[in-house]
């Protein structure tokens, strides 16, 4: 059996988790919308899709939802339950069967990954009464998708690079709050060009703002493929980076 | 070990002797602690078990149990030495080993959200086998360990008793060569480690050869072939519990046949005031 087949079946058994604990999906869903519903609400009227160029007819929700995918993205429990298995001693009996040591980590990648297509798809249409549309179409909408799993791989393979490392659950729920920074050092109120300059550097330097204007590109203009590209290139640098972390730290795991 | 038994190992090192399902020379595991102190959980491990025995492995807390098994089970890698399991090289062929080996751990290690059924059913696919072997498998499995009312259920809702037969039951999947229990019974009420002991039996009787630690010298007198005794990293007596028992009451001239406590309190130089108020363990 291929190590690809192995984190299949390890992957469709974390989906089945996820699936028995609606109560640690639930927040992933609630509070992404909530940060759409109060920041719309506060800035809404500052923006006005009539008057303001960079939402290209749209309303402000429009602008904010990305903000949105990234945090649902980065909500992802994957870390949580290994450290868990960790902690429990399964993860154990998982790597005294001849399990190709790549796919232990990599299926609960490829779990996060799927369960965060469902996520994104369904906070889409939460937006869709805020006045929010997919500008760019059927494509754009998956590609929307696909960028935003990607992102929940990314995001999850650093966090379980914590819970390898740590082993300890208190240490990885800390690690994750390292998102919030990330999202908050992004042009996430109006686009880069407009920020200060020490803010504008500061964007610029953090990949998360890549990820986001290439979002933001799909949902508010026909495809336009620089942005999107250029999300999708930071996403394939660090998935790459992180599953290669991934499976260093679980060959040499004592 | 004598030097006459190290020198036929060296000799035969590269024919692995096909009678003995546990093979360990001179094993060390040496542990890194923060300040870069070298700490010696085992410290030159030597043990040889044959096929079909039931082997129990005994000791005080931190006196290496856990972390030989560990090792001759592919969890902790070897610092130096060497490890045949079934045959297979434990370093260099670690997968192979997986391959001829099933485990249970302290603690009974199980994914609490999945059923019984479901548990097993992962594990067998693990080991390569398709859908339709797996769920065979798993009803033959859940028969074996008396747990087919139980088998839909979700594991979080099961006793310490069956989370442990599960657990027994999920690391003998593939037909095993060789099963290694890190005290299987430990936690578990009277009743249900009578349950576990004659589990424990018929897998043997099957041909299954059965390495265990155990904290309880009654489980060792009354389950195993062959003990050894480990303390502080170092084997400090092997051989059958009759044997043991004999040999002790020969040395100190015992008008009775001294228990297999005794024969651990002396292997282990402790005394039973000194067990009472000891704490000692080293985590890995």
């Amino acid at each position: 059996m291929s190590a690809l087949e192995q984190a299949n079946i390890l992957g469709g058994r974390a989906l089945r988790e996820a699936w028995r604990t609606p109560e640690a999906l639930a927040p992933t869903i609630f509070i992404p919308v909530f940060f759409l519903i109060v920041n719309f609400g506060q800035a809404g009227k500052i923006f006005p899709s009539d008057s303001t160029d960079f939402l290209y007819g749209q309303t402000y929700a429009a602008f904010q939802l990305p903000i949105s995918l990234l945090l649902a993205a980065s909500f992802g429990t994957a870390a949580l339950y290994l450290v868990e298995e960790i902690e429990g001693g399964y993860f154990d009996k998982l790597r005294a069967a001849p399990v190709a040591r790549s796919a232990l980590v990599t299926g609960r990648l490829l779990a996060e990954g799927t369960k965060s297509l469902a996520i994104t798809a369904i906070l889409v249409v939460i937006a869709l009464p805020f006045g929010v549309s997919i500008a760019s179409g059927l494509v754009g909408f998956v590609l929307l998708l696909v960028l935003t799993s990607l992102w929940a791989v990314v995001f999850s393979g650093f966090m379980q690079l914590i819970a390898l490392k740590t082993r300890s659950a208190a240490a990885t729920n800390s690690g994750g709050l390292i998102f919030f920074p990330l999202l908050f050092l992004t042009p996430n109120f109006v686009p880069r060009d407009m920020l200060t300059r020490p803010m504008e550097i500061a964007a610029t330097l953090n990949p998360v703002t890549y990820v986001m204007e290439a979002l933001r590109a799909l949902i508010l203009q026909p495809l336009s493929w620089t942005p999107i590209i250029r999300g999708f290139g930071v996403v394939a640098v660090l998935g790459v980076l992180m599953v290669a972390l991934n499976v260093r730290i679980i060959r040499t795991y004592d | 070990m004598t030097a006459a038994e190290s020198e036929l190992w060296e000799d035969n090192a590269s024919v692995p002797d096909m009678t003995l399902a546990v093979e360990a020379e001179r094993l060390v595991k040496q542990y890194r602690s923060r300040g870069d102190t070298v700490v010696d959980a085992v410290r030159g491990v030597d043990l040889r078990v044959t096929n079909g025995e039931v082997f129990g492995f005994l000791g005080p807390n931190g006196a290496g149990k856990s972390t030989t098994i560990r090792m001759l089970t592919t969890l902790l890698t070897i610092t130096s030495g060497k490890a045949m399991v079934a045959g297979v090289d434990v370093a260099a062929d670690p997968d192979a080993v997986r391959r001829r080996i099933g485990v249970a751990l302290q603690e009974a290690g199980l994914d609490s959200r999945q059923t019984g059924r479901e548990l097993l059913i992962l594990q067998a696919r693990l080991f390569g086998m398709s859908k339709e072997q797996s769920k065979t498998r798993a009803d033959e499995l859940l028969e074996l360990v008396d747990l087919v009312d139980a088998a839909d259920r979700r594991i979080k809702g099961y006793s310490g008793g069956m989370k442990r037969r599960l657990d027994l039951a999920s690391a003998l999947v593939h037909e095993p060569d060789v099963l290694f229990l890190d005290e299987p019974t430990t936690g578990l009420d009277p009743a249900s480690r009578l349950t576990v002991w004659d589990e424990l039996g018929r897998i043997n009787e099957r041909g299954t050869t059965i390495f265990l630690t155990t904290q309880y010298l009654e489980e060792a007198d009354q389950l195993c072939d062959r003990i050894a005794i480990i303390d502080d990293g170092l084997i400090v007596r092997e051989g059958t519990p009759d044997h043991l028992k004999t040999e002790l009451q020969e040395r100190r001239g015992l008008a009775t046949e001294p228990t297999l406590d005794e024969v651990f309190l002396d292997a282990t130089g402790r005394t039973r005031e000194r067990i009472a108020g000891e704490v000692q363990e080293v985590s890995a």
